[in-house]
């Protein structure tokens, strides 16, 4: 599943095991395990400050990889994932309050029972593709922020919920330090199940459905089976990163899980490369430092004194919040397969490099 | 040659060291968030404008006895990754002691982290959840010790309103049970006092009518206003803001309801009542501050800091003046911080306890008295009314009455 086009000539596969090896080589491989084992010491070197965002990276990114799985993989749409990632956040923070069920365990318990929301809010894809799936999951994300702000038993209302810090053999892992480990694996594990969830049967009838549909059926995919699971495992997804969300920030409020953050995440995908398990997780990146980057941009340029005092926040504010837009605009013209794209083709320069052909 | 290097170097550059850590123990960093570009913007710039005002108005006057505020003001566009961020970039590297924030969304989103490092917020997120710092009241979710606002909760605001329209009711020589309802959206904002409030109204006699869901982005409501009609309740309580209350306003208007409008603190300012015009007919709204041409002597300090801003000095809302206030109580704080073992977030939130029905040096008059308790966040139990008149062209506001409320155990956080 890993890019079949592309590969360059001389790269020979004569096993099946072979053509489905997560990693294409072994110094990828060593690389991958290199680079997890340097971040494990990232606590002793880094600041709260790129930890806080390394964390934001990943609970966010494990959401995107459920809605690439649902639009880049079966070729679905929605727009209710903030919303699914939001009830996640909800869920587990109810059932560790409401049943004392440890957090460790309300955060699957919380995927769970998001889950099941997804599958019911994706019935509809049974029947209905394209703009008109658009627009029955747009209901669903109306109809669950409602749900946070009716349901006092549920959410807490407008008074929002506590969420208590995730506690292993007696340790309360509540600082960014701490809370970064638990990030890490959740991140590493969702995206090795990600991963393997595409080389699977399962993960090829996705794309199977994307493809051709009808072909798809021939062959004996049950659509209707394929389309609900490509929903309850997206918002299995969604629900993982709302609760590592919400157990990070301790608290839960019914503000925020907006249409804006449905349409957030699609924007991570689409930056990132639709179809590409690596590309969600650079497009969450990239979203995630887009706007400190031009935070510090404008931090450099008031700092220079160039522009007179007083007005320059006000009017880089505005100058940040287009410049966003700009930049995800020049990114679809100038680079509309994602940077799990670039990506590839960067690796393929340096690898015959100087004789790239 | 190295004897040189121990006598002349090695000195020059302890002095040089020490004189850099003195410059480093006169700064402090207060944090700024602010709303210039998001969706609260319409009332937000203005708050943001009186903080940074007065911050960089303090360091004009001579810092906290001399030590200066260091600050940076971030438009977070009332995002929480960006509120996230900025405060751990904050805490992390400039050792930030206090901030002042905005809107539920950031507020909320920090709530547990300040407690754990210690660090005053000073929001404009006046919910009442956040005024109950010790859980007394088995209602509040999560206790709020760092969390300050100056102001009176939303719910302690409505309840205020109700009080009054219970006075107007029977000023009126009405009989009889008026009807009350709650006009707003669905969302933590509009719905804070929702409940609270309703059972004050009941309490006081009302009757209290099923609430009206009215979308917090503008739009034609002159179905809702027809639904507001059909409840027969002769008061409603506005719990939206900016564009929303003047669709409202002026959708009532057309549709004919007979409603005393009273609105929240953040839903009644010159703007909106400009933009509503002929609509705003006896429009009831509260503040915490007198407005900026009224005659109150001390108004002089807060157009000060506004003329050394930069800012047109003819007109500035009242949102304004309460971000002044709200800065002013945190700075008199942090002196008390100064004087009693240094400044820092956990001194600062005791300076906040230091003195009872307390107003900010200089600033009699505009802001009101407040007291804060180690197990009591509610600032204000004070309420000012006002009234709202279209006249011409002109928009004449006069003060009904101050409400008082008392500061009951079972209303605390909630």
């Amino acid at each position: 599943m890993i890019s079949l086009s592309m590969r360059p000539c001389g790269d020979f596969r004569t096993s099946y095991k072979a053509d489905n090896q997560i990693f294409e080589t072994s110094t990828i491989r060593w690389l991958v395990v290199a680079t997890i084992i340097a971040l494990c010491f990232a606590p002793l070197v880094l600041d709260a400050y790129f930890l806080t965002l390394f964390i934001q990276v990943a609970y966010l990114g494990i959401a995107a990889l459920g809605l690439n799985i649902l639009v880049g993989f079966t070729g679905q749409i929605s727009l209710g994932h903030g919303a699914f990632f939001g009830f996640g956040a909800f869920a587990s923070a109810w059932l560790n309050n409401e049943f004392g069920i440890p957090v460790w365990l309300a955060i699957p318990l919380a995927g769970w029972l998001t889950m099941v929301v997804g599958m019911i809010f994706g019935s509809p894809a049974a029947r209905i593709k394209g703009l008109y799936l658009a627009i029955a999951t747009l209901a669903a994300q109306f109809i669950i922020e409602d749900f946070f702000a009716r349901a006092g038993w549920f959410s807490g209302g407008s008074y929002g919920a506590a969420a208590e810090p995730v506690s292993l053999f007696g340790y309360t892992l509540d600082s960014d330090q701490s809370f970064f480990y638990i990030a890490l694996f959740a991140l590493v594990f969702m995206y090795l199940w990600g991963t393997n969830l595409m080389r699977s049967r399962d993960g090829r009838a996705f794309v199977a459905v994307r493809d051709h549909y009808l072909s798809a059926e021939i062959m004996g995919i049950n659509l209707n089976w394929y389309r609900l699971l490509s929903f309850g495992i997206s918002s299995f997804f969604a629900g993982i990163g709302g609760a590592l969300y919400g157990h990070y920030l301790g608290y839960v409020s019914a503000e925020g899980f907006t249409l804006m953050m449905s349409i957030q995440f699609l924007a991570m995908i689409i930056i990132g490369g639709l179809g590409s398990v690596f590309g969600a997780l650079l497009g969450t990146i990239f979203i995630v430092l887009l706007p400190e980057v031009l935070e510090s941009v404008v931090a450099l340029i008031a700092g220079t004194g160039l522009l007179p005092a007083g007005s320059v926040a006000e009017s880089m504010a505005y100058f940040k919040e287009m410049a966003v837009g700009l930049v995800i605009i020049l990114f679809l013209v100038f680079e509309p397969q994602g940077l799990a794209h670039r990506w590839r083709q960067i690796k393929a320069y340096w690898k015959f490099y100087p004789f790239a052909y | 040659m190295l004897k040189t290097l121990c006598k002349k170097v090695l000195p020059g550059l302890a002095i040089a060291a020490l004189s850099f850590s003195a410059t480093a123990k006169e700064t402090v960093f207060v944090g700024h968030l602010a709303d210039y570009s998001g969706p609260t913007a319409f009332v937000g710039k203005y708050y943001a404008d009186g903080i940074k005002d007065t911050l960089s108005w303090i360091n004009l006057q001579g810092g906290i006895n001399g030590t200066m505020i260091e600050t940076e003001t971030v438009d977070y566009a009332y995002k929480v990754p960006q509120a996230i961020s900025n405060y751990k970039k904050w805490k992390s590297r400039k050792n930030m002691v206090a901030m002042q924030g905005w809107g539920t969304a950031d507020t909320e989103a920090l709530i547990s982290f300040i407690v754990k490092d210690e660090i005053p917020v000073y929001s404009a997120s006046y919910s009442g959840h956040l005024t109950d710092p010790q859980k007394k009241n088995p209602k509040t979710k999560k206790a709020a010790p760092y969390n300050f606002f100056y102001g009176a909760s939303y719910s302690d605001t409505c309840r205020a309103l109700v009080q009054w329209a219970k006075e107007d009711w029977q000023g009126k020589g009405e009989t009889g049970k008026p009807g009350f309802v709650h006009i707003g959206d669905n969302h933590p904002y509009p719905n804070a006092p929702k409940a609270a409030c309703a059972e004050y109204a009941e309490e006081l006699g009302f009757d209290v009518k099923p609430p009206v869901v009215v979308s917090m982005k503008p739009g034609d409501f002159k179905a809702q206003c027809l639904s507001i009609k059909t409840t027969g309740a002769q008061y409603g309580y506005v719990a939206n803001l900016g564009g929303s209350v003047v669709s409202l306003i002026k959708s009532c208007n057309t549709v004919g309801t007979d409603i005393q409008f009273m609105s929240n603190i953040w839903g009644g300012d010159m703007l909106t009542f400009k933009a509503a015009g002929e609509g705003i007919d006896n429009y009831v709204f509260p503040a915490l501050t007198p407005f900026w041409n009224d005659d109150v002597e001390n108004l002089k300090m807060v157009k000060d800091i506004a003329k050394a801003a930069n800012r047109d000095e003819s007109f500035q809302t009242h949102h304004y003046i309460r971000g002044v206030c709200s800065t002013l109580y945190m700075a008199e704080a942090m002196k008390w911080a100064e004087e009693n073992g240094g400044i820092t977030g956990a001194n600062i939130k005791q300076g906040m306890y230091a003195k009872q029905d307390w107003i900010p040096e200089g600033l009699d008059g505009v802001c009101l008295p407040a007291s804060w308790a180690a197990d009591d966040h509610r600032g204000l139990n004070s309420v000012k009314i006002y009234q709202a008149k279209w006249n011409q062209g002109d928009i004449a506001v006069k003060q009904l009455s101050q409400v008082t409320l008392p500061r009951r155990e079972d209303w605390l956080g909630y």
